[in-house]
């Protein structure tokens, strides 16, 4: 044991204190879904509006990319939860390793979500800036790449805001920071990590996988 | 020293397996033409996947009522804010 837990004044013990501070990232993660959430109302209204041209879109995304995307961040979920269980345990090494692993594969999610972004730049797909689609439904088209590289761009900021926190945290356990008396960090790092993974697992299908068949 | 009750490293890869197969099972779904079946499905598959996700690695199946009452209410209010918006953009076309 390297350092005894510090309770705050206003707590009983470091049970109420660990608590409380599980509450407030729960509070924080439900304003992160309502933000998450307006974004997805306006795909939701767009789509209806023009189906069609969310069937042409949603076929110029490149689906390989995307799909080994997912699982990536899928994995990258993985390793997070059992570094949240490493520290809980005290496996210090186990708990670097996993949490390096998770800021491994967040990292290579964005280089695959770059090399996207490089194609869509290629294929004329960034709304504004050069955007060319002719034909009956260029409007919606558009429309689908504005939502597109926002709630994608979003995505990877909280997804780069994710990586530099795992990397603080695997810094704080290689100075033995944490033990099984104290590891909130870690927790509430690994509960924002497997939200934006949430947001994902919906951005998905719904940019993906609109129409294949 | 304080134990915590953690879950075994078995349930947390069997999750992820869920997880993979469920993004497989969307994947290859996406194919068959059902029309607006597909997106029930892909739908479906993405709140089953977030579920794993919610209770699993992020604890919620053990954890306080008052997280999970935390937790249901971001829902909650998405529900509210997607269900209003509905009825009007889905009612117009």
């Amino acid at each position: 044991m390297t350092q005894a837990v510090v309770v705050a004044r206003q707590f009983d013990d470091p049970q109420q204190q660990r608590k409380a501070s599980d509450l407030g990232m729960w509070v924080f993660l439900a304003t992160e879904i309502l933000f998450f959430g307006a974004l997805f109302v306006a795909y939701t209204a767009t789509r209806l509006h023009d189906p069609r041209a969310f069937a042409i879109a949603s076929r110029l995304t490149n689906l390989t990319l995307g799909s080994i995307n997912t699982a990536v961040l899928l994995t990258s979920s993985l390793t997070m939860a059992l570094a949240v269980r490493a520290t809980k345990l005290g496996l210090r090494g186990a708990s670097i390793a996993f949490l390096l692993a998770t800021a491994v594969l967040g990292v290579a999610f964005l280089g695959i979500k770059f090399t996207e972004y490089g194609l869509d730049w290629r294929d004329h797909l960034v709304p504004v800036i050069d955007f060319a689609h002719a034909g009956a439904h260029a409007g919606g088209v558009e429309s689908f790449f504005y939502l597109y590289f926002f709630m994608t761009g979003v995505h990877s900021i909280h997804l780069i805001i994710g990586i530099v926190t795992v990397l603080v945290l695997a810094r704080m356990a290689t100075r033995r920071d944490f033990s099984p008396d104290y590891f909130t960090p870690v927790e509430l790092g690994g509960l924002y990590w497997h939200l934006v993974d949430i947001v994902w697992i919906f951005l998905y299908p719904l940019l993906y996988l609109v129409a294949r068949s | 020293m304080i134990t915590h009750p953690v879950p075994a490293v078995r349930t947390y890869v069997l999750v992820w397996v869920g997880l993979i197969a469920l993004l497989l099972l969307t994947l290859g779904s996406a194919f068959i033409p059902l029309g607006w079946g597909n997106a029930a499905i892909n739908l479906g598959i993405a709140v089953a996947k977030a579920l794993l996700v919610v209770f699993f690695f992020m604890h919620l199946r053990s954890a306080h009522y008052v997280l999970r009452i935390a937790a249901a209410a971001g829902f909650f209010w998405l529900a509210i804010l997607l269900g209003l918006s509905l009825t009007d953009f889905a009612t117009r076309y």
